[in-house]
C-alpha cells in the first residue's frame, strides 16, 4: 500500500508517482466512478426504500400495511428504556462474543490441525465445511432432536457419565449455552477457512529462521502465525460480528428466543415485536439501535484492520 | 514483495509453504486421529440429518430401518427436480452478477483514495448491517412495483443486492494484495486504469472471484427468508422453499423434509469440494505476504 | 490516509449521492401511505386471487386447488386462482402483498388475521353475503356461534369454514395398564396425574418451545376452563381475577407433582407429538386431529369427556378458522360469489378426511363419511358447545387479539408456568402488564 504525501492529490494508488505514462486523472476518475456505479444502483435499488422505509416507520405508529400517525421519537425512547430490550442486549453480547471467538478458536485449532499432510486431509477438510452449508432449518432440528426431550442422545449421554440430566432448552441457562454452542457449530467451518488461508501465505522461511533461533512451537505460533494473520482476524472477526448480531433463524428456530426469553437477542426481539406482537414502530426501532451498535462496534474493528495494514 | 504467481500458486497448493517441512510419521498419525475425533463428533448434527432422510416417513407404511423412498418420494410426487434447476438457476445467476459487479467495485474500494472511497466503504456497512428480516415488506413493495415478484429474476437481484457488501469488501481486501507495481507497468505500456484492472488485477484476483463467487452462492442457496414472501408459484419454488412446503399446520413431513435437505446439502459439497483450495475469504493471507 | 481528493470529485459529490439516496429514500418512505389509502380504491382485472394455508396434510392442497378450479363463474364474474401460501412466515407473505395491493380477492389465513386486516381497513365486510345466507338458509346450516364470532363492530370480518378447538385427549392402553379411569374433574385429574407420574408417565402433554402456540392455549384453556380468561365480559384485560389465580395455582401443583415434563418448557409441536407417540404423554390437551396427526386412528387415543373445574365450571377453547374477502378485489360481486360457491362445496375436504379441524356446518356434520370418526363426533357432541373463544370472558372478537395470540407475553408466559418457578399471582401480573403494553 502507497502512503502519499500530505497534500499531494491523486484519486488512485500509485497514480501520484512519477511515471514517465500514466492515464489523466479526468478519465481515471470517470473509469473509476463507472466501475463503481453498478454496484451503488444496486445497493441503492435494494437499501433505499427499506431503509427509507424503516426510518419511517421508526417514527411512526402505524402497522404493517398502514402508515400510522408520526409519534416522534418515542418509539426509540420506549425501547432503550423497556428490559426487555437490555436484557436481548445483554444476550447479543454473549450471544457475539462466544460466536465469534468460538468459532475463531475451533477454527484456528482445525486450521493449525489441518495444515501438514497426513491421510484423508482432503476429507476433513470438505467434511469439516457440511455445517455450515446445511440448511439452519435443517441442522436446527437435528440439534433439536439430539437435546430436546428425555429419550434424545445427548440428555442420556449426560445421564450415563453421571452428569446430571440438565434441561437443554428448557432451563434458561442451559438454553443459552445450547444455542451458543449450536452457533459456533455452524460458524466454526468459515472461521477454518479463513484461518487456513492466512496461515497458508506465511512463507515457510519465516518459521525456518526462527527455528535455527531456537524459537519454541509455541513462539512461532505467537511470535510469527499470530501477528501474521492479524489482518485476516480481524476481517474474520468483523464478518462474523454481523452474522451474530444479524442471525435471526439460528436462534429462533432452535429456542423461539425462550425459554423467558432468556435466549432473545435483538434481531430475535425486533422480529417478534413487528410480526408477532405487531408493534412495527418499536420493532422496527430495535433494529435500527440495533444496527448503529453494530456499526459502531465494526468501525472500531475496521481501524484494526487499517492498523494491521499499515504495519 | 513476492511475486503475484507464486502467491496464487501457494493459495491453490494450500501447504506449499510447509511441503519441505517432512513431518515425522508418528506426528501424522497423532494428526490424522485428533482430526478424526473431531470430525466425527462435528458431524453428529449431520449424521442425523442423514439419518432421519433414511428413516420411514409420516404416513409410510414401510417397517424397515432404512429406506429410500423419502427420495424416491420427493423426486415422484414433488417437483424437486424444478425446484432444484430454479435454484441452480438463481444462484448461478447471483454468483456471476455478484462477481461482475462487485469486482469492479472492489477495484475501486481497494485503490481509490480519498474520503468518497472510506465513506462508501462505510455505507457498504450501515447498510449491510441492517437485518434482511425487517426489509422484506418494503423490498416486495418495491419489486412488486417493477413486477419482479414471483419471480426468479427479482429474487436473484436481491440476492445480488444483500450479498454487495460483503462481496465487495471481499474483493477489495484480496485487490489489496496485488501489487501496485504490475499496474504501473501497465500504466508505462499505455494501458488505461480500466485495461489494468482487467488485464491485470481480475486475473491475479482469481482467489479472491471464487471466495467471492462460493459466498454468494451460499448466501442466495440456503436462503428461504426472502423468497417465502417473493415467491408464490409451485413451480418458481427455490429448494428450501420446497423443504419449507412440507411443515403443514401442526404436523410436518420430517422424512421429506430431510430427504431434501440431503439434496439441498450435495450441489454446495460438490462446489466446496472442487474449490475449497481456493477458497480464501478475501485473500488475506495473499495481502500479507505481499506486503 | 493523508487529506486530498478522491471520487467526490468526480461528477457526482459524496454529499450529492447521499442527497440522492435521501431523496429517493424520503420519497419511498412516503408512499407505504399512498399505498395503504390507495389500497381500498384499486380494483384490477383478470381472476380472483383466492389464498390457502396448507390447512392438513400433503393431500389437502391438490384437494383445495381443485376445488377452486372447478368453480364456474355466473356470466360476467372472474373466475378464481387458487395459491397456496406456506406457514413459515405468513404474516410478512400477506402483509407485503396488501401492502403493494398485489395480495389476494379471497384468502384463507392464522389466527385472527381477518380482524387485524379489518382494523386496517384491507377487509370488505362479508354483511352483504351473510344477509344473502340468511335468505337461502345457509346461514341456518353454520353451527350455533360460529357465524357471530366473526362479527366486530363494522361487520361481519369473514365467514367461518371450519373449528379448530382444544379437548382433552387420553391414551387408553397405558391408563387401563397402569389402571386409572380418566378423569371428570380438576381432582381426580391431580390424583390421577400422581399415579400416572409414579410410573413415569405425564398426565398433562405441554409444549412452549420454538414455533409452538399451544402451551399458552392450554393455559388460557385451564383459565376458561374455571370460568376466567383474558378479559372480563366489559372486554377489559382482566387476568389478576380470583379464578385465573386458582386455576394457575393448579398448574402450579401439576408441574411440582412432574405431571408436567419439566423438559416441555422447550418443547416444539414435534417434540410434543413425538412424547404422544412414545406413550410418555398419556393425558393432555391438543388439537381435534390429534389422532391423524400422530397417524395412530386405532382408538387409542381418545377424547376425554369435558372436565368440571373446582367450581363445577365446563369450558374449552375454540378458534374460528376463517375465509376472508378483501377491499382489493377485481369484483367485490365475485368474491362473494366464489365464498358461497366454496361454503357450498366444501364438504369434499371431510368426505375425504383431510382437515383435522372440524367442520362448521351441520349438513357437513351429518355426512356419514364424517360421523365414522368417533374421536371427532364426540368433540362436535360434547366440547363445541361448552368452546369460549380466545377473548373469554368477553364475547366480542377485536384486531387486539391477534398481537396477544401470536405474541411474545403469552408464549413466555406459558414458559413462565410450566417451569414452576413463579407464583401464580405474579405470573399473571407479568403477563396482564405485558399484554397492557401491548393493546394499549
Amino acid at each position: 500500500m502507497t502512503i502519499s504525501p500530505a497534500g499531494t492529490e491523486h484519486v488512485v494508488a500509485g497514480l501520484h508517482r512519477p511515471v514517465r505514462r500514466r492515464p489523466r486523472l479526468t478519465s481515471v476518475r470517470v473509469t473509476m466512478l463507472l466501475l463503481v456505479t453498478p454496484s451503488a444502483f444496486l445497493l441503492l435499488l435494494i437499501t433505499a426504500y427499506p431503509l427509507g422505509y424503516a426510518a419511517f416507520q421508526s417514527v411512526h405508529d402505524g402497522t404493517l400495511i398502514t402508515g400510522g400517525s408520526y409519534v416522534g421519537l418515542s418509539n426509540y425512547g420506549n425501547t432503550l428504556t423497556s428490559a426487555a430490550f437490555w436484557d436481548a442486549a445483554k444476550f447479543t453480547v454473549v450471544f457475539t462474543v462466544v460466536g465469534v471467538f468460538g468459532s475463531w478458536l475451533v477454527g484456528l485449532g482445525l486450521a493449525l490441525l489441518l495444515r501438514s499432510k497426513f491421510p484423508g486431509r482432503g476429507l476433513f477438510k470438505v467434511l469439516l465445511l457440511l455445517p455450515w452449508v446445511v440448511p439452519v432449518v435443517v441442522s436446527a432440528t437435528s440439534m433439536n432432536y439430539l437435546v430436546a426431550t428425555s429419550s434424545s442422545p445427548m440428555p442420556k449421554l449426560f445421564h450415563a457419565l453421571g452428569l446430571g440430566s440438565p434441561l437443554f432448552l428448557a432451563d434458561p441457562t442451559w438454553a443459552q449455552v445450547t444455542v451458543c454452542v449450536y452457533k459456533v457449530w455452524v460458524s466454526f467451518p468459515f472461521m477454518m477457512l479463513m484461518v487456513s488461508a492466512a496461515l497458508s501465505s506465511i512463507d515457510e522461511t519465516v518459521y525456518e529462521a526462527a527455528r535455527v533461533d531456537g524459537a519454541s512451537s509455541w513462539q512461532q505460533f505467537t511470535g510469527i502465525s499470530l501477528p501474521m494473520i492479524a489482518r485476516s482476524t480481524y476481517i474474520s472477526w468483523i464478518l462474523m460480528t454481523i452474522f451474530c448480531v444479524n442471525d435471526f433463524p439460528t436462534i429462533y428456530l432452535l429456542t423461539g428466543g425462550g425459554p423467558e426469553s432468556s435466549t432473545t437477542p435483538l434481531v430475535v426481539l425486533a422480529y417478534r415485536t413487528v410480526f408477532q406482537d405487531f408493534q412495527v414502530g418499536p420493532g422496527v426501532a430495535i433494529a435500527f439501535v440495533m444496527t448503529l451498535i453494530l456499526v459502531v462496534v465494526s468501525t472500531l474493528l475496521y481501524r484494526q484492520i487499517r492498523k494491521a495494514t499499515y504495519q | 514483495m513476492t511475486a503475484v504467481d507464486e502467491r496464487v500458486l501457494a493459495a491453490s497448493s494450500g501447504s506449499a509453504p510447509l511441503r519441505a517441512n517432512r513431518m515425522r510419521p508418528r506426528r501424522q498419525w497423532w494428526r490424522f486421529a485428533a482430526a478424526l475425533g473431531i470430525t466425527a463428533i462435528a458431524m453428529i448434527p449431520v449424521a442425523v440429518v442423514v439419518y432421519l432422510s433414511l428413516r420411514p416417513g409420516t404416513g409410510s407404511t414401510s417397517t424397515a430401518t432404512i429406506t429410500f423412498e423419502n427420495f424416491t418420494n420427493v423426486f415422484q410426487a414433488t417437483q424437486t427436480l424444478t425446484w432444484l434447476r430454479n435454484s441452480l438457476m438463481v444462484t448461478l445467476g447471483t454468483v456471476v452478477v455478484s462477481v461482475a459487479v462487485a469486482a469492479p467495485a472492489g477495484y475501486v474500494l481497494s485503490r481509490g483514495r480519498g474520503r468518497t472511497v472510506s465513506g462508501y466503504s462505510l455505507l457498504l456497512f450501515v447498510v449491510q448491517s441492517l437485518p434482511v428480516i425487517t426489509s422484506v415488506i418494503p423490498l416486495f413493495i418495491v419489486f412488486a412495483k417493477l413486477g419482479l415478484v414471483d419471480s426468479l429474476l427479482g429474487l436473484g437481484i436481491v440476492y445480488v443486492g444483500v450479498s454487495m457488501s460483503v462481496a465487495t469488501w471481499m474483493m477489495a481486501a484480496y485487490m489489496d494484495s496485488v501489487p501496485l507495481s504490475l499496474e504501473q507497468a501497465a500504466w508505462i505500456d499505455g494501458a488505461s486504469v480500466f485495461g489494468s484492472f482487467l488485464r491485470i488485477v481480475l486475473p491475479n484476483s482469481l482467489p479472491g472471484v471464487l471466495s467471492t463467487a462460493i459466498f454468494t452462492f451460499l448466501v442466495s442457496w440456503n436462503d428461504y427468508l426472502v423468497a417465502i414472501v417473493f415467491i408464490r408459484t409451485n413451480t418458481a419454488f427455490t429448494l428450501p422453499l420446497g423443504l419449507e412446503s412440507f411443515f403443514q399446520q401442526n404436523v410436518t413431513d420430517w422424512g421429506s423434509v430431510m430427504a431434501i435437505a440431503v439434496v439441498m446439502t450435495a450441489p454446495p459439497v460438490i462446489v466446496f469440494g472442487t474449490l475449497h483450495r481456493f477458497f480464501s475469504v478475501g485473500g488475506i493471507g495473499g495481502a500479507l505476504a505481499g506486503q | 490516509m493523508a487529506k486530498n481528493q478522491g471520487l467526490g470529485h468526480v461528477g457526482v459529490s459524496r454529499r450529492g449521492f447521499l442527497g440522492l439516496a435521501g431523496g429517493v429514500a424520503g420519497a419511498a418512505a412516503v408512499s407505504p401511505l399512498l399505498a395503504a389509502c390507495s389500497s381500498g380504491a384499486a380494483t384490477g382485472s383478470g381472476p380472483l386471487k383466492f389464498w390457502d394455508m396448507p390447512w392438513g396434510g400433503t393431500a389437502y392442497s391438490p384437494a383445495a386447488k381443485r376445488l377452486t378450479e372447478a368453480y364456474q363463474p355466473a356470466t360476467g364474474l372472474p373466475t378464481a386462482q387458487y395459491q397456496q401460501i406456506q406457514w413459515a412466515n405468513f404474516t410478512q407473505t400477506f402483509s407485503a402483498a396488501v401492502a403493494s395491493n398485489t395480495g389476494p380477492a379471497v384468502s384463507t389465513g392464522g389466527g385472527f388475521q381477518a380482524f387485524q386486516f379489518a382494523s386496517e381497513g384491507a377487509i370488505a365486510y362479508a354483511d352483504h353475503l351473510i344477509d344473502t345466507f340468511k335468505k337461502d338458509g345457509t346461514y341456518d346450516d353454520f353451527l350455533p356461534g360460529t357465524i357471530e364470532a366473526m362479527k366486530t363492530e363494522k361487520g361481519y370480518a369473514a365467514v367461518p369454514w371450519a373449528i379448530d378447538i382444544r379437548v382433552w385427549w387420553y391414551r387408553k392402553s397405558v391408563m387401563d395398564q397402569v389402571g386409572v379411569e380418566p378423569p371428570t374433574t380438576w381432582p381426580e385429574l391431580l390424583s390421577t396425574g400422581k399415579k400416572l407420574a409414579a410410573q413415569g408417565y405425564y398426565g398433562f402433554a405441554a409444549g412452549a418451545g420454538a414455533g409452538q402456540p399451544i402451551g399458552g392455549q392450554q393455559m388460557l384453556m385451564m383459565m376458561v376452563n374455571n370460568g376466567g380468561g383474558i378479559f372480563n365480559a366489559g372486554g377489559e384485560l382482566d387476568l389478576l381475577n380470583d379464578r385465573n389465580i386458582e386455576a394457575m395455582e393448579f398448574v402450579r401443583e401439576l408441574v411440582s407433582n412432574k405431571i408436567i415434563d419439566p423438559r416441555a418448557v422447550g418443547y416444539t409441536i414435534d417434540n410434543v407429538n413425538s412424547q404422544w407417540k412414545n406413550k410418555k404423554f398419556v393425558m393432555g390437551i391438543d388439537t381435534p386431529g390429534l389422532d391423524s396427526i400422530l397417524g395412530d386412528t386405532s382408538g387409542d387415543l381418545l377424547v376425554m369427556k369435558p372436565l368440571a373445574g373446582p367450581h363445577g365450571d365446563k369450558a374449552c377453547l375454540t378458534f374460528i378458522n376463517n375465509i376472508m374477502m378483501y377491499s382489493n378485489t377485481p369484483s367485490q360481486e365475485g368474491s362473494e360469489a366464489f365464498l358461497t360457491y366454496y361454503v357450498k362445496n366444501m364438504k369434499t375436504y371431510w368426505q375425504q378426511n383431510l382437515v383435522p379441524g372440524l367442520p362448521t356446518l351441520k349438513s357437513i356434520v351429518a355426512l356419514p363419511e364424517f360421523q365414522k370418526q368417533k374421536n371427532k363426533v364426540d368433540v362436535i357432541q360434547d366440547w363445541q358447545p361448552i368452546g369460549k373463544s380466545f377473548a373469554a370472558q368477553a364475547t366480542e372478537l377485536t384486531p387486539a387479539l391477534a398481537k396477544i395470540d401470536s405474541g411474545q407475553a403469552i408464549s413466555s408466559f406459558a414458559q413462565t408456568m410450566f417451569a414452576g418457578r413463579t407464583d401464580a399471582k405474579a405470573a399473571l401480573r407479568t403477563f396482564q402488564d405485558a399484554l397492557s403494553a401491548l393493546i394499549k
